[in-house]
């Protein structure tokens, strides 16, 4: 008698295979690549970021009210916000499953990666219409730049350079003088030690997990004038995280942790969790980007009173600050009509309002009226001078504590700027994250075994590019 | 679907102990007799010495003293913290309220960080999980144990597999699938994608399997003799025999949904559709320390109150997970 | 005898022919109850298995795959990473079964002499396992704070012990992690002990007593051999569970400090879903079928040689 169970056990083989061949089969991702030139008249609707979910009601309302300003102007394109968050470990997943709006920020990190993974929209043509194209910034504009020379993501907003953020109010207590905030590393070290002797707080706290360690101690490498990565001119790159800079800066962070003991002990700081005690008071000091004013704000409930902001100490030659901030980029699924949409909402509400008197003014009373941060410092998109006009038009609105930031307004445009390494920028973050991790977990942490190692690790990362 | 924790996994089991009897046959034994027959090591007999009986009584007292510290030493100070102003939690956390209670955490915690929303997310996600497993373990062990067509030893045998297949191997392939499915759009960001791969529980249709397995066959005889096909005998026989079974199995499926950590994390990256296992750790960044104790021990309520409604049910189930008979 | 029995007994070889006569003998109904069983575990169980094995021979990044052999595997064995993976996930899991193996086995022979309020002792052993993982994570993530106020060392100092650094030392961690997963989980060990020692004859223990043994030998030698098929899974499937463990260093550590909490499956999750731009699927799966392998043939070497000890 044939089995009766040949069929079944077919069936179910089948599925097995089955499951074998979907993985075999790729997925051509293939967009409607529709080729025509939009008109001016042609119906278009555009997805585009709005604010983090979570955010205030507040913020939600200004929005809303800056897209009704922008429909009144383009009857022919209609928006859709939609509330995002970047994370850079969900966005490839985000960019298949098709979830990402038509325009979305990224940070400038992240830009150069994602242009060679070739997961960004090519907006050169469009970009170059705009009247203002030849003013932005040049290095700005470069981050958002392919190697081909192309436009694939527009400057767009939270330009910083890192900073020093302090407690006023920690100072006070300690006996030191708040508007006279340290200005080299050891002062530095001084003041976080007499703050921890006199309070029991810890005078300063570093980032240290998730990438932001290494974002933190390249900021501090350029502030010792070191650099931790080499562009040779020629496609390859060398990582130089050996460097006197990032040494200088690990030996910092060991000697306030077991000398001193006036560093905060947490090796899983983030950027969100070091805002988060800084608020509670659990530092008095610590390095970030100089607009996290806003972000203490909204997020931490800070208030102006404590809040002081000053440059991050510069010492030797070559020293540099490091700037980073958010670009506007295009999905890679838009077509061409999209595209010149977008373009037009990059211009109205990312930079208009640094161009046009009437924007900053509608923009800047519609962030007053709803009680967020006018006026916090950041760098310029375009040139200093249009930056200082378009802080002039909304001088009015202006509600940060401006007179607690002078130790680095005053310098903010005179110090020398670098950006951040330009090749396999986050795998050189991981690689410092351990550093710093190791400095604060071991007393007797090697740090010249662990430059090197991580030297190799990353250089290896950067040849197999 | 759950990853394997970490030590004692409640929820597998290569055999599980045969089910308890079914309501038809109620066991009733004299007291004295059923004493002597779950007695243990230690003999009546041995209770009279006295040596045995003090040492043994201390042992009882350290011992509870010390399971109370275990059991619900950390729960007292999350509930302690949870009312505790941030400042005191982090200055001074085991003083008495030197400052105060702080009511406002939980009101805070609640509303501002909207602790209820996630919450209603992890009802539903656990809600749909639940139907998913209680309609593939009971239709799946239906036809395992009663129908019985003839590739019910395949299909068995594919079921039993699972088991042995780690869940990690699972991780990456059902993420893709999640963002691309056989049919359909990307399940991503949407509840199914929770719910449909949880009814995918091998120990839950064994489970239930074995336990039809133990039905008597006679009630069913007679109902097919009555004429019901087997529709009617699923649904009205072989059903509301199953509520002790079925109870485990929600019981699991709600626990196991609700601590539920790492799936939720991939498949629901959009903040507003995340259960509270998902979101509460995002939540260290902006959250104060008081707010944040707060909405944990918001998110400890239910599965307590529920373990402390169905002891019963947990701990035969527990037990039942990994009692091997030799 | 059913409708089913009699066909079996007119038609006793071949099979049915028609459509109309499968319907008709009840096909139809079986398929339908078989149906959420089959697409549920198709779809999102054995499928997902088939596709492992294939992706852990692909380079994919959503978009396309392109197969490249062994390659994953290598780059899988070439990671600096992958080494201290493996020792970290060793390392747990052997601290997990010094502290979580034994612990509740003497708590269990304890409970089970037990004559009143027995219900409380397991309810109070168990109420830690139904706390969601996040919130005692979380929660001792505090208690760790390794400040001389943290909670730990507040009552440490009690008995003046000194501050410990906890999570933020490399030694520490690992350790500091263990224990949080054990009170987690060794209520639910508990249970399960409780449950087969309740399963043991009284006559055994009633013939031991007639020979004269006293607690400790009952114990020795009723007990005891009577739970060795429980000990014996329980061992193994601890092991097994451990060897997968992500929940506490991805949320405690993050792998930290300085890689020091780093396992198998955190190094599984980088690949896939942790890595800034670039998620390397074909490595992930790579990795996850190692571990599915190792484990299998740790289990197979394990039940041999349990085997022959079951058998004296």
């Amino acid at each position: 008698m044939r089995s009766p169970r040949s069929v079944p056990v077919l069936v179910l083989t089948s599925t097995f295979v089955i499951g074998l061949l979907a993985g075999c089969g790729s997925d051509p991702a293939s967009p409607d690549a529709q080729a025509t030139a939009g008109t001016q008249d042609e119906q278009v609707t555009l997805s585009v970021v709005s604010l983090i979910p979570g955010s205030e009601q507040a913020a939600f309302d200004a929005f809303d009210e800056r897209v009704a300003q922008f429909e009144e102007m383009n009857p022919n394109i209609t928006i859709e916000p939609v509330e995002y968050e970047w994370r850079a470990t969900t966005f490839a997943a985000q960019l298949a499953g098709g979830t990402l709006p038509d325009v979305y920020e990224i940070p400038l990190t992240d830009a150069k990666t994602l242009i060679e993974n070739g997961q960004l929209a090519d907006i050169d043509a469009q970009f170059k219409a705009l009247p203002y194209a030849a003013d932005f910034n040049e290095t700005l504009l470069a981050a958002g730049m392919g190697e081909d020379g192309k436009v694939y993501a527009i400057p767009a907003k939270s330009i910083y350079g890192v900073a020093l953020h302090y407690n006023r109010a920690l100072f006070t207590q300690a006996g030191l003088d708040p508007d006279n905030p340290p200005t080299t590393w050891d002062e530095v070290r001084e003041d976080a030690k007499t703050i921890k002797d006199a309070t029991g707080v810890a005078g300063y706290a570093t980032m240290a997990a998730n990438n932001t360690g290494g974002w933190q101690l390249t900021a501090a490498t350029y502030s010792r004038g070191g650099r931790v990565q080499q562009d040779n001119g020629d496609g390859t790159y060398t990582a130089t995280l050996d460097n006197d800079g990032t040494r200088a800066a690990l030996q910092f962070l060991h000697d306030l942790r077991w000398e001193d003991d006036s560093l905060l002990a947490d090796t899983t700081l983030d950027w969100g969790t070091i805002n988060q005690a800084f608020a509670a008071g659990q530092t008095a000091m610590y390095t970030s980007g100089s607009d996290v004013f806003t972000s203490l704000v909204e997020t931490n409930g800070v208030t102006s009173d404590d809040y002081g902001l000053t440059a991050i100490p510069t010492e030797g030659a070559d020293a540099g600050v490091l700037v980073g901030g958010t670009l506007a980029a295009v999905n890679v699924k838009a077509d061409d009509a999209t595209k010149a949409a977008a373009i037009k909402w990059i211009d109205f509400f990312y930079l208009s309002k640094l161009l046009d008197q009437e924007q900053a003014v509608a923009d800047a009373q519609v962030r007053f009226d709803n009680g967020q941060p006018v006026g916090t410092p950041v760098l310029p998109i375009f040139s200093r001078d249009q930056y200082e006009l378009s802080l002039e038009w909304v001088a009015d609105f202006i509600n940060v504590p401006l007179d607690q930031m002078t130790g680095y307004t005053s310098v903010m445009f005179d110090q020398p700027v670098v950006g951040e390494p330009s090749r396999s920028t986050q795998e050189t973050y991981g690689a410092l994250d351990v550093m710093i991790q190791a400095v604060l977990s071991d007393q007797n942490a090697d740090i010249d075994a662990l430059v090197q190692q991580g030297n190799t690790t990353v250089q290896a990362l950067l040849d197999a590019d | 679907m759950t990853l394997i924790r970490t030590a004692a996994p409640v929820s597998h089991g290569r055999r599980a102990t045969p089910p308890d009897d079914p309501p038809a046959s109620p066991r009733r034994r004299p007291r004295r007799a059923q004493r002597d027959a779950e007695r243990g090591a230690v003999s009546e007999a041995d209770w009279h010495r006295p040596v045995l009986r003090r040492s043994l009584g201390a042992s009882h007292i350290a011992m509870l003293a010390l399971l109370v510290v275990w059991g619900i030493g950390p729960l007292l100070l999350l509930v302690k913290f949870a009312v505790t102003p941030t400042q005191d939690i982090l200055r001074t956390p085991l003083a008495l309220f030197p400052h105060g209670f702080a009511f406002e955490n939980l009101d805070e915690a609640w509303n501002d960080v909207r602790v209820s929303h996630y919450f209603l997310n992890t009802i539903a996600i656990a809600a749909g999980a639940w139907v998913s497993q209680v309609l593939v373990a009971t239709t799946g062990g239906y036809v395992l144990s009663v129908l019985r067509p003839r590739y019910g030893k395949v299909l068995q045998w594919a079921v039993l597999a699972t088991l042995f297949v780690p869940a990690v191997v699972l991780l990456v392939p059902l993420y893709l699938t999640i963002l691309d499915p056989p049919v359909g759009p990307s399940m991503l960001n949407t509840f199914w994608a929770v719910w449909l791969p949880a009814g995918a529980s091998a120990f839950n249709v064994v489970l239930v399997a074995r336990f039809f397995d133990s039905l008597p066959r006679e009630v069913f005889e007679a109902a097919r003799m009555d004429g019901a096909g087997p529709f009617r005998l699923f649904w009205s026989i072989v059903l509301p025999m199953s509520r002790p079974i079925l109870g485990v199995v929600s019981v699991f499926a709600v626990i196991a949904s609700w601590k539920d950590f790492l799936w939720p994390l991939l498949v629901l990256p959009n903040p507003d559709l995340q259960p509270l296992s998902v979101r509460l750790p995002s939540l260290q960044g902006s959250t104060d320390m008081g707010v944040l104790m707060a909405a944990l021990a918001i998110s400890t309520i239910l599965p307590v109150v529920l373990f402390a409604v169905f002891q019963r049910m947990f701990l035969r189930g527990a037990g039942l997970g990994g009692a091997v008979k030799g | 005898m059913t409708s089913y029995q009699v066909v079996q007994i007119i038609e006793p070889s071949g099979r049915r022919h028609t459509l109309a006569d499968w319907v008709r003998r009840g096909g139809l109904s079986r398929l339908v109850f078989a149906l959420p069983l089959l697409v549920v575990f198709g779809v999102f169980s054995w499928l997902p298995i088939g596709r492992a094995v294939v992706m852990s021979f692909q380079e994919t990044n959503l978009i396309e795959s392109s197969w490249v052999g062994m390659d994953n595997f290598r780059a899988v064995f070439a990671d600096p990473l992958l080494g201290q993976a493996v020792r970290n996930t060793g390392w747990f899991a052997l601290l997990a079964l010094v502290f979580g193996y034994p612990v509740p086995l003497v708590g269990a022979v304890l409970m089970s002499t037990v004559r009143r309020m027995k219900g409380l002792y397991s309810v109070l052993a168990y109420l830690p396992v139904v706390v969601p993982p996040v919130v005692a994570v979380l929660l001792w993530k505090f208690f760790y704070d390794p400040r001389p106020e943290g909670v730990f060392n507040t009552m440490l100092g009690w008995v003046g012990l000194g501050p410990f650094p906890w999570l933020q030392d490399q030694t520490w961690a690992m350790p500091s992690l263990v224990l949080e997963a054990t009170w987690a989980a060794a209520g639910g060990t508990v249970i399960i002990y409780l449950a087969a020692m309740t399963s043991v004859p009284a006559e055994l223990y009633d013939a031991a007593e007639v020979d004269g043994a006293s607690l400790w030998r009952k114990i020795w030698h009723v007990t005891m051999p009577h739970l060795r098929g429980v000990l014996l899974i329980t061992l193994i499937l601890q092991i097994i569970g451990t060897a997968q463990v992500f929940l506490e260093p991805y949320l405690f550590t993050s792998g930290g400090p300085a890689n020091a909490t780093v396992t198998v499956l955190l190094l599984i999750y980088r690949y896939a879903f942790g890595q800034s731009l670039g998620s390397d699927y074909g490595m992930a799966t790579a990795l996850s079928l190692l571990l599915a392998l190792f484990l299998g043939v740790l289990s197979l070497v394990y039940f041999r040689l349990t085997r022959s000890w079951s058998t004296s």
